[in-house]
């Protein structure tokens, strides 16, 4: 009874830009930014893990990252893309936390390849997937931040960029390195 | 999976599924933002209220911590209940006049053609 009177989503809902939904924001319709959570935060989240390496923080730092982004919304650059933007949040909230961590325990020396995840525990893991996301994270940061985005974004290496806030020929340098390291863990 | 070029890596990196956000993770984003309660005072209030209590009470402290204060009081108020007294007939007169007119004032209406003109001039 209670599920018929619900009110049903439209069959055909128009694909409206994240322009669109961010000005519909600002004009006070929440569920308008709802539409951006659910279009941007299995990417946050993504990124956050594989720059944190830890689920629970990731978590924390995906929530921090939109509630950063809706406070600051109406500073948007009309025509900016909002992916680079939430992205670029993300992670500097991202590099706060390994600092902080770093501080805190001395963990995490941004040059440093994770031991955790080295061939030993890479040839127990048999998927394809798990494998590649095994190496992933054995990267040191900054590769594991180039790579991770190049997976999200594609090869819109000046994005990349944005987010990481190097130039665009260190990204590529990070990039090609990053692949490097990820065949040869991966050929081992 | 074999990796030794790099299309092969491009296209395993493509085909890599994003990991699922934990199922909560959409509520506690809308929660803290669009469903987030508005502060009861907003923090320039917070600051004003604590300037001006902050101002009164050394205005309080140094009035108190003059020498002779309440006497200094004393003679003031009674001074201003004097010089009331003293003048009350033509005061109260004044002070009757400019009550009704800014009454009579307030209770104007001007016509909506007049001010339209007096805008558009």
């Amino acid at each position: 009874m209670g599920a018929a009177l619900a009110v049903e989503p439209p069959l055909a809902a128009p694909v409206v830009d994240d322009q669109a939904l961010i000005a519909a924001t600002l004009a006070g319709r929440p569920e308008a930014f709802g539409e951006l959570v659910t279009r941007y935060e299995r990417a946050v989240y993504n990124l956050a893990v594989r720059t944190l390496r830890d689920r629970t923080e990731a978590e924390d730092a995906a929530q921090e990252a939109f509630l950063k982004a809706y406070r600051a919304l109406g500073s948007f650059r009309p025509g900016a893309k909002f992916s680079t933007w939430i992205f670029t949040i993300c992670y500097r909230g991202c590099c706060d936390r390994l600092a902080k961590r770093k501080r805190l325990s001395g963990e995490e020396l941004p040059d440093r390849a994770d031991t955790a995840a080295g061939p030993e525990l890479l040839a127990v893991r048999n998927d394809d997937a798990a494998r590649l996301r095994a190496a992933i994270d054995a990267l040191p940061e900054k590769y594991r931040a180039v790579i991770t985005l190049y997976h999200l974004q594609g090869k819109q290496y000046e994005d990349i960029a944005t987010v990481l806030n190097l130039p665009l020929g260190t990204v590529k340098t990070h990039l090609f390195r990053a692949k490097e390291q990820l065949r040869k863990v991966l050929s081992a | 999976m074999s990796y030794h070029d790099d299309d092969d890596l491009d296209r395993a990196l493509a085909a890599l599924p994003l990991e699922e956000p934990p199922a909560g993770l959409h509520a506690r984003i809308m929660t803290a933002t669009v469903h987030r309660p508005a502060p009861l005072v907003r923090g320039w209030e917070i600051w004003l209220v604590g300037t001006l209590l902050a101002l009164a009470a050394w205005l309080t402290w140094t009035l108190v911590a003059a020498p002779h204060a309440v006497d200094r009081a004393l003679v003031l108020f009674t001074g201003v209940l004097e010089s009331a007294a003293d003048g009350s007939g033509t005061t109260l007169v004044w002070l009757a006049i400019g009550v009704s007119s800014a009454w009579w004032l307030s209770q104007l209406s001007i016509p909506r053609t007049a001010r339209r003109d007096v805008r558009v001039r």
